[in-house]
């Protein structure tokens, strides 16, 4: 494994925490099969480390999902409570659980390292908002996973320190693409090392490793939890994301994360928050789930042809499943979704060319020897160090966004992304029976002023197109092109676009044969109606559906 | 009265020192210096300098009857972009403080370092100086606007972007007028008014040191500063308007309290553009802020003091007009300037000009700005600097207008107080007397203030303090000095006292040092003014013949010289001089 030594290395000292817990620094106690590190300082290379016992001690697990490794060994949570719960009434829901959390979210005791090369001894001097709040209540962050270079990739390939490997396989044995850019943090949830973790996503990469791990994947609207602390990779697109085994848990987490932070300038105001909630309050919308039945969307354009059957059938079966439990039907359009993907492939670039400017090896990071610019006065002042610290991917993303915020083309790409942008939230707009809860006034509120609108509550349909690639066939050269990862992104995109909440959650087509199948389906609403998506994912979650005989 | 016991020397020096830094010493060598090297023959140092003096002379002389040539043929137009630093607590985007000249890297916030992860947050305090300075620039106040991103990699940009305002800019549409007292060319008349564009909030930039041939040292407590940047239009046309629109500028953010450092301690910051035309052929090709018919302009960078925009401005001209006259063509470039020199230099062409792809700040919400704020804002701004000069130079006042600027201009409005404070004082000690001596009292009281306390100050090279002499002891000085109880001089050594920390009252220090001015009799008057006739009888002879009047004054300085201390006033014993040889 690439990064064992260096890494471990990097994580310092002595931490304080609440619970007594003490982090300390030793190298080589990695053991490169079982993705796991410990921290105890009494570890010499090559010791067999007792994970069951040396948990109670001081050791702590460093989830590393990595390409090599055959054999994920985790904690399961169940044996960890097993150990902590007993001894005193638990704080909170996640009180002495183990979260992990994507590499792209600032630890002070741990590297955070963006799975980049210009980072990778990079150690942030604060906690984010979302890890110290977690802290707070009680848990215990495992370890940083793995993910795409910036949260750049659909695959979690893209990484300094090698791709990530899913747990599950294909019926050939073939390793899988754990989805990205969340990868790592779906991995470590999958293969029971963690009760859940936090990821990021910006245009699906929660809620698409989700669905190639089999695991719930939980978007929140923009704005509900704090980006203090979340590495930038485009921020009017970037959401922290909760991966867990199952709806109620990352419920639990999301109650404790949603909250307003004043450091995240896009985080929303209590206001705005006291304004979404008085509007989800009208009866017309505090009755939904509890007496009256859901009006379920099927956006026509996401039928495309890039869809593979079994992931056809699981979408098909899972409406059929609602349909059975009284909700009604209703195919709508969203006819700007074609554009969507183009969009969200200059915005979010064109950000990412920006926030990335900062990493010159100056004041922190990997820097390139010699000097800046070749010690030429018209040299390129940090042509070596950005061209060694970056990978492939994260390069053709800041070039690709140059050139789009370029003053020749800023029109013609970047501002017309925007209007393409502003087309999908319209489109959404029209076909949920809620309005965006910010954009109504309040003498809208009583009105019931919808004609020719479908009116539906949530939408529900597939989360990737297809099941997870073989790592193989990702890295063949010859196989596939970046653009095919991105096509990858066509359903989740939309909701980041648009700000909306969405979850994926894994359900399993039995097969005619004997293999069954499992696919990601998400469910999207309108703005602040995060809890009406987990609900409506939580019916579906874990299903087993058989087409009818 | 009060003028001659000053003695017009004094007055002069200071006044030059106060407004612009004399240069004699740097353009004098290129006549003389070399020809004095290469020949060996001996010139007396008096006549080397009365050659040097000339010469100089001769060299402005010329340079003035080129530049009307050249402006008689050529249309000049410039534009100017000053950064000033707003006087806040708090850094634009982060809760560090401001700082000058605190320890390096002392006064940084996460967001000032460009953390990963870490985000902006606006400091709306920082919002109220920018606001007064657009008010006093008489701009419109946009009720929206955001923040860009300007992009280029610098190591003094920490972001690898500065955020600025670009697309929407917060304060449109102001404007300057320009007096004849504020220095602009003679050619633009008493008044000439300077539109002005935009006004932008952005951040400052870290300090950078350099060390060749690879070091550069950086300070970040100047990150995220907060800046204003002021755009006029290009509608000036000469060089000195160029220079007096820069230190107007500069007047009016400071008065108004939006700025504290001006250009001397480097708060301030010029940026010019310049292109030129030939009057009378068609017009250019180019367009600027929606003026179009302009010819190419270059822009010219970090220019650090009114001199330097003058002289920067005037060397690129001459430098455009050579390329022009030879054939060239003008690239659109930016260009640097050194002091001292005299030519302008390439810092980079158009074809490596920077693409700065400005966008918008998705991290940061866009300023709402309500009228309320405006009127409460515009309601407490101090009276602008135009109405002030035109009331000091007025008749309550009747100031020279060269002693009305700097008053108002000197230690950032606080010598203009002291100033007041004296006059007020002094009209309540002179309430007994008439109304023609009391309208007196203003004029003189600026004298003081200005140029003899002035004078103390920059030869004891001490900063401002209005408590060195306090304004009351100065008035009862003045009072004295007004009802003739002590001579001018006298005043002047008092002040001195009281300048170097003497706490007694005015009236006891003239009583104990026996310093009351007992005037002189006719009688002793007469006698003096023989002894010194006595003295050099030709020169007498030569005021009384040939009518040499300004000879007068060399035996009134032998009167003050021998007469006894303090008694003596110059233009009594004129007076008895005049008498005795002109009869």
């Amino acid at each position: 494994m690439k990064f064992t030594t260096t890494t471990i290395a990097a994580l310092v000292a002595v931490l304080p925490m609440a619970n007594a817990w003490i982090f300390s620094t030793c190298s080589g106690q990695w053991d490169s099969h079982g993705n796991q590190g410990c921290t105890k300082s009494s570890c010499k290379t090559g010791d067999t480390i007792d994970w069951e016992n040396t948990w109670g001690s001081d050791c702590v697990l460093r989830l590393y999902s990595d390409k090599s490794c055959d054999n994920q060994i985790g904690i399961a949570d169940d044996d960890w409570n097993d150990h902590t719960l007993g001894k005193s009434k638990p704080k909170s829901a996640v009180d002495g659980r183990l979260i992990s959390i994507k590499d792209n979210i600032c630890t002070r005791d741990m590297p955070t390292t963006c799975a980049s090369g210009i980072l990778d001894k990079f150690k942030s001097p604060f906690n984010a908002t979302v890890v110290d709040e977690l802290e707070n209540a009680g848990a215990i962050v495992a370890g940083k996973t793995n993910l795409d270079e910036f949260g750049m990739g659909s695959n979690s390939i893209n990484s300094h320190f090698g791709a990530v490997q899913n747990p599950r396989r294909d019926g050939s044995g073939e390793d899988l693409s754990a989805g990205g850019s969340s990868g790592g943090s779906a991995a470590s949830v999958a293969a029971d090392q963690c009760y859940a973790s936090l990821g990021t996503d910006t245009g699906g990469s929660v809620r698409l490793p989700a669905a190639y791990t089999g695991t719930v994947g939980f978007k929140p609207s923009y704005g509900m939890i704090s980006r203090w602390g979340v590495v930038a990779y485009a921020n009017s697109l970037d959401t922290v994301g909760i991966l867990s085994k199952t709806t109620a848990s990352v419920r639990d987490i999301f109650d404790l994360l949603n909250k307003h932070d004043q450091r995240d300038p896009t985080n929303l105001s209590i206001q705005s928050r006291s304004r979404i909630n008085a509007y989800h309050q009208t009866p017309r919308f505090a009755s939904r789930l509890t007496s009256a039945p859901l009006r379920i969307g099927v956006p026509i354009e996401y039928n495309v042809s890039e869809l593979t059957p079994s992931v056809r059938r699981a979408w098909i079966l899972s409406l059929a499943h609602l349909q059975k439990q009284g909700h009604t039907i209703h195919p709508v359009s969203l006819p700007a979704t074609r554009h969507a993907l183009s969009a969200y492939y200059i915005l979010a670039p064109g950000e990412a060319s920006s926030n990335l400017a900062k990493y010159d090896g100056v004041r922190y990071g990997t820097r390139a020897a010699g000097p800046d610019g070749d010690g030429k006065p018209d040299g390129y002042l940090y042509a070596n160090t950005r061209g060694e610290g970056f990978g492939a991917e994260v390069k053709r993303r800041i070039v690709l966004g140059t050139f789009s915020l370029s003053a020749d083309e800023i029109d013609n790409y970047f501002i017309k992304a925007q209007r393409v942008r502003r087309l999908v939230q319209h489109d959404f707009d029209s076909v949920f029976a809620a309005k965006h809860p910010l954009h109504v006034t309040a003498s809208q509120h009583a009105q019931n002023d919808s004609v020719t609108h479908p009116d539906v509550d949530v939408l529900l349909c597939p989360t990737a197109p297809s099941s997870p690639p073989r790592l193989s066939d990702l890295t063949d050269p010859k196989k596939k092109s970046s653009l095919d990862a991105y096509v990858t992104d066509v359903f989740t995109v939309p909701a980041s676009l648009a700000g909306l909440p969405a979850v994926s959650v894994p359900v399993t087509v039995a097969g005619q044969g004997d293999e069954a199948e499992l696919a990601g389906i998400q469910v999207v609403g309108q703005y602040g109606d995060d809890e009406l998506v987990m609900n409506v994912g939580e019916m579906l979650e874990g299903r087993t559906l058989e087409e009818a005989a | 009265m009060l003028r001659s016991c000053l003695g017009s020397g004094s007055v002069r020096s200071i006044c030059a020192r106060l407004s612009r830094p004399t240069l004699p010493s740097r353009i004098a060598p290129l006549s003389a210096a070399p020809r004095r090297f290469l020949q060996a023959e001996h010139v007396p140092l008096r006549k080397q300098l009365k050659q040097d003096a000339k010469a100089l002379r001769s060299h402005k002389k010329q340079r003035k009857e080129s530049e009307e040539a050249s402006r008689q043929e050529w249309e000049l137009t410039v534009g100017v972009e000053i950064h000033a630093q707003l006087d806040t607590e708090a850094k634009l985007f982060s809760r560090a403080p401001t700082s000058t000249s605190e320890v390096p890297n002392s006064n940084v916030a996460l967001f000032d370092l460009a953390l990963p992860g870490s985000q902006p947050e606006f400091q709306i305090a920082t919002l109220l100086p920018a606001l007064r300075a657009a008010i006093a620039l008489n701009c419109e106040i946009q009720p929206i606007s955001r923040f860009d991103r300007k992009h280029y990699f610098y190591q003094d940009q920490p972001a690898g972007y500065q955020i600025t305002q670009y697309y929407e800019p917060f304060a449109k549409n102001g404007f300057v007028d320009l007096f004849d007292y504020d220095g602009i060319a003679p050619e633009d008349g008493e008044r000439v008014r300077i539109d002005i564009k935009q006004l932008q909030l952005e951040q400052d930039t870290a300090k950078s040191q350099e060390y060749p041939p690879s070091t550069q040292l950086l300070d970040f407590n100047r990150v995220s500063h907060p800046l204003i940047e002021i755009i006029t239009m290009p509608q000036i046309h000469t060089p000195a308007t160029a220079a007096a629109c820069v230190r107007k500028l500069q007047a009016i953010v400071q008065s108004c309290g939006a700025v504290t450092t001006g250009m001397e301690l480097g708060g301030l910051r010029a940026d010019v553009n310049v292109s030129i035309r030939r009057r009378g052929e068609s017009p250019g090709q180019h367009q600027y802020d929606s003026i179009s018919g302009l010819g190419q302009r270059t822009e010219i960078k970090n220019l650090s003091s009114f001199k330097a925009v003058e002289d920067a401005i005037i060397a690129e001209k001459n430098r455009q007009i050579a390329v022009l006259e030879s054939g060239g063509v003008i690239e659109g470039e930016t260009r640097g300037w050194t002091i001292g020199s005299t030519e302008t230099r390439r810092l980079r062409g158009k074809e490596g000009s920077v693409d700065y792809r400005y966008m918008p700040d998705p991290d940061i919400p866009p300023l709402f700005i309500g009228e309320d704020l405006l009127s409460s804002l515009a309601e407490n701004l101090p009276t602008a600097p135009d109405s002030i000069i035109s009331v000091l130079v007025g008749s309550e006042y009747n100031l020279p207008v060269e002693d009305a600027k700097p008053l108002i201009e000197l230690d950032n409005g606080l010598r203009f107080e002291y100033y007041h404070d004296v006059v007020d004082a002094l009209r309540t000690l002179q309430v007994d007397q008439d109304d023609k001596t009391r309208a007196s009292l203003p004029r003189m009281a600026g004298n003081w203030v200005l140029h003899e306390l002035g004078g103390l100050l920059s030869k004891a090279d001490r900063a401002w303090d209005a408590e060195i002499v306090p304004a009351q002891s100065l008035a009862h000085l003045l009072d004295q000095l007004q009802r003739k109880r002590i001579t001018g001089p006298t005043a002047k050594v008092v002040l001195s006292t009281i300048f170097e920390g003497d706490r007694r009252p005015v009236s006891q220090i003239l009583e104990e040092e026996n310093l009351l001015f007992r005037p002189l009799s006719r009688d002793e008057y007469v006698a003096l003014a023989e002894s010194v006739i006595a003295m050099n009888p030709q020169m007498a002879e030569q005021i009384r013949t040939k009518n040499q009047l300004g000879k007068l004054g060399w035996f009134v300085g032998q009167m003050m010289r021998n007469g006894e201390k303090g008694r003596v006033e110059a233009t009594r014993a004129e007076e008895i001089l005049r008498e005795l040889i002109l009869g």
